[in-house]
């Protein structure tokens, strides 16, 4: 079957069964608003401009697709390329999104901006494009995040945003998302909200996604230059999965390239103690979308278990929960342990301290399929540098400062 | 004809208002529960809304999402609920009972949510639908049970229209932009919200969000067929769960109904 990428989502805002807009009847306007500006803007010659001037002077683009002389010879399955988002400005690929959309509220002129942050990185982002532009802007973050991720926390503090720190529920990304939500619906008429990845009601796992596919449209360009021919397997980590939809949805329709997710295994798939609703959830409604959840017997939402607060989310973004069912996508998961230990070794090897998100991806370096051989080209996407774990890791390791 | 739209027939037929009244199923516990829920018929209350808990309620205010919270701690689910509301039915079978929750706890109850007119409910309300939408969207489909719409200030026009004339029971009209338990209620916009509505459909249209005192509901009652209380039931639900004495509950009750008689 031909998969034709441009169809989806459809215009109720679905992928196949997945997505839509499951929102309180106030914020239906707003996102009937967004969805009106974007369609009209995403074509539009000037605001392409804008964004790419943008994401080439302020972000610093393209990132480097950079061979990893040293993972290769370690692993022996295939030429490693690592593709280095983590060279962003921030730190992260969370700014190509947040660029966009920070364009998108000031041509709709909202003066107000508010967004949820786990690890802090899209927190950071915002905050970021919103002192840019000199917008009041407030972060939603989970108090248990607060905690873990504290050197965001203050980065986000200096650049002038306020940080609310969430202890509802689980006191984490989700409970961020719920008071994000809650503020949207409360200030509806001046607020945007940059939702930081590809989840929540449409259009936002739209948006979220075409802005930051600028990571695999470089990809398909750098694969043709480096290596002739396109990647035998891209692997990036899922938490909502904005770093992995942007590098795999130029390539959902290049067969020859396998699309592989990884899920933050937690203390392992089989303990129920995990953040990997693709791996082991069912298909329910949270933050305004449907998808992949982690759900008890009756349908509550499930608590998660990740040593990544990027990854620490019992739903994933729609698209990847219809990649799955089509089967163009795999989607794996990796333990606490293993991700910790992968952080270690590519820090030591390649000089590239990574984000413990994006550790799950190289973890999976390991379980590499069995055809692959030296003449596979591997993509892992390094969707962040790995500073802001130092703390968390520090810790694991029992030091103190 | 389901005991909904009977009582609202009625009350619209003796030119009284309907007061309707929120708490969260299982807060502070199921018993205290179905004695709330008889006090408040005692108390003047037309229409009992019994909050469904979710761990995730987005439209809540803190107080509400606090109820919930509790709620999940005893383990309150669905079956549970329909428990309740047949025992409730034992001693009254004329109050309406309407179910107010979230997409995912009632799509993971379908077909208990398609028989829940059999145990006593008379109505479901699913805060995370577009209003143009209904259960029956979602595989629940059952002529007796209303599927309750929402329409709130930012609804525009074209959408007024759409789920004005696919509402059933009444329309419920969110009063002000923001979560349960907010304040800020705009009488202007309001009025004029609600006249729209009316243009466009007969069924009722009742007022909530942000009704605290007998004053914003004499008010809200002027412009619309009733009110909807929930937030400031909730808070004293939430102070009295150590004594389990509500009495209070009755007379604020008992003054909103003679508020808006």
């Amino acid at each position: 079957m031909k998969i034709d990428k441009q169809k989806f989502p459809d215009t109720d805002g679905f992928f196949g069964e997945y997505g839509g807009k499951f929102v309180p009847e106030t914020l239906m306007y707003a996102l009937e608003e967004l969805e009106d500006t974007y369609s009209k803007l995403k074509d539009s010659e000037d605001f392409k401009k804008e964004f790419y001037a943008d994401l080439s002077d302020f972000v610093g683009r393209p990132s480097p697709l950079y061979y990893a002389d040293r993972l290769t010879k370690h692993y022996k399955s295939g030429k490693i390329w690592l593709k280095r988002e983590d060279l962003n400005h921030t730190g992260a690929h969370k700014i190509n999104n947040t660029v966009g959309q920070i364009l998108l509220a000031k041509y709709m002129g909202k003066k107000r901006i508010i967004a949820e942050t786990g690890a802090g990185q899209h927190g950071v982002a915002t905050a970021t494009v919103a002192a840019r532009l000199g917008l009041e802007c407030h972060i939603y973050m989970g108090a248990e995040d607060v905690k873990r991720q504290s050197l965001n926390v203050y980065r986000i503090k200096l650049l002038g945003a306020h940080v609310h720190a969430v202890d509802s529920g689980t006191a984490t990304l989700k409970d961020a998302l719920n008071e994000a939500l809650r503020d949207w619906v409360t200030n509806v008429d001046d607020t945007y909200y940059i939702i930081g990845s590809v989840t929540g009601p449409h259009p936002y796992p739209m948006i979220v996604r075409d802005f930051n596919s600028v990571v695999g449209f470089e990809l398909i360009d750098q694969s043709k230059a480096l290596f002739g021919r396109m990647p035998d397997a891209i692997i990036a980590c899922v938490g909502g999965g904005s770093n992995a939809m942007g590098a795999f949805y130029p390539f959902i329709d290049k067969k020859e390239t396998r699309l592989i997710g990884v899920e933050a295994g937690g203390n392992g798939v089989s303990t129920g103690e995990h953040a990997a609703p693709l791996n082991d959830g069912s298909p329910g409604v949270l933050h305004g979308a449907r998808s992949y959840l982690m759900q008890d017997e009756v349908g509550q939402v499930k608590d998660t278990k990740s040593v990544s607060a990027g990854l620490d989310y019992p739903g994933v973004g729609p698209e990847h929960s219809w990649l799955k069912d089509i089967g163009r996508a795999e989607y794996v998961a990796i333990n606490d342990q293993e991700a910790l230990d992968a952080f270690h070794t590519v820090t030591k090897l390649e000089g590239i301290m990574p984000a413990l998100e994006t550790a799950h991806a190289f973890a999976y370096l390991d379980h590499l399929p069995k055809d692959f051989d030296e003449s596979t080209n591997i993509i892992v996407n390094v969707s962040g540098r790995g500073d802001k774990d130092i703390n968390t890791v520090a810790e694991i390791d029992g030091i103190k400062f | 004809m389901n005991r909904l739209r009977k009582k609202l027939d009625h009350l619209i037929s003796i030119k009284e208002k309907a007061l309707v009244a929120y708490l969260v199923a299982g807060d502070p516990d199921l018993d205290s529960t179905l004695d709330l829920m008889h006090l408040f018929v005692k108390s003047g209350v037309d229409i009992i809304e019994v909050g469904v808990p979710f761990t995730d309620p987005i439209a809540e205010g803190p107080i509400i999402q606090k109820a919930h919270d509790r709620a999940l701690k005893n383990n309150i689910s669905l079956p549970n609920i329909i428990k309740l509301v047949e025992d409730f039915r034992k001693v009254d079978d004329s109050t309406p009972i309407i179910l107010m929750g979230y997409l995912n706890t009632f799509s993971f109850h379908k077909e208990l949510i398609d028989k829940s007119d059999q145990h006593g409910v008379d109505a479901v309300l699913v805060v995370d639908i577009p209003g143009e939408l209904s259960i029956s969207s979602y595989g629940i489909s059952n002529p007796n049970i209303d599927s309750i719409s929402l329409i709130s200030p930012t609804t525009s026009q074209e959408r007024i229209e759409k789920i004005a004339k696919n509402g059933s029971g009444f329309i419920y009209y969110v009063t002000l932009r923001g979560v349960t338990g907010s304040s800020n209620l705009d009488v202007e916009e309001i009025n004029s919200n609600i006249k729209k509505i009316r243009s466009y459909s007969d069924i009722p249209t009742l007022a909530g969000f942000g009704i605290k005192s007998n004053e914003d509901a004499r008010l809200l009652s002027e412009y619309s067929d009733g009110i909807i209380v929930g937030s400031s039931i909730v808070d004293m639900i939430t102070k009295q769960s150590e004594s389990r004495n509500f009495d209070r509950i009755g007379e604020y009750l008992r003054g909103l109904k003679n508020a808006i008689l």
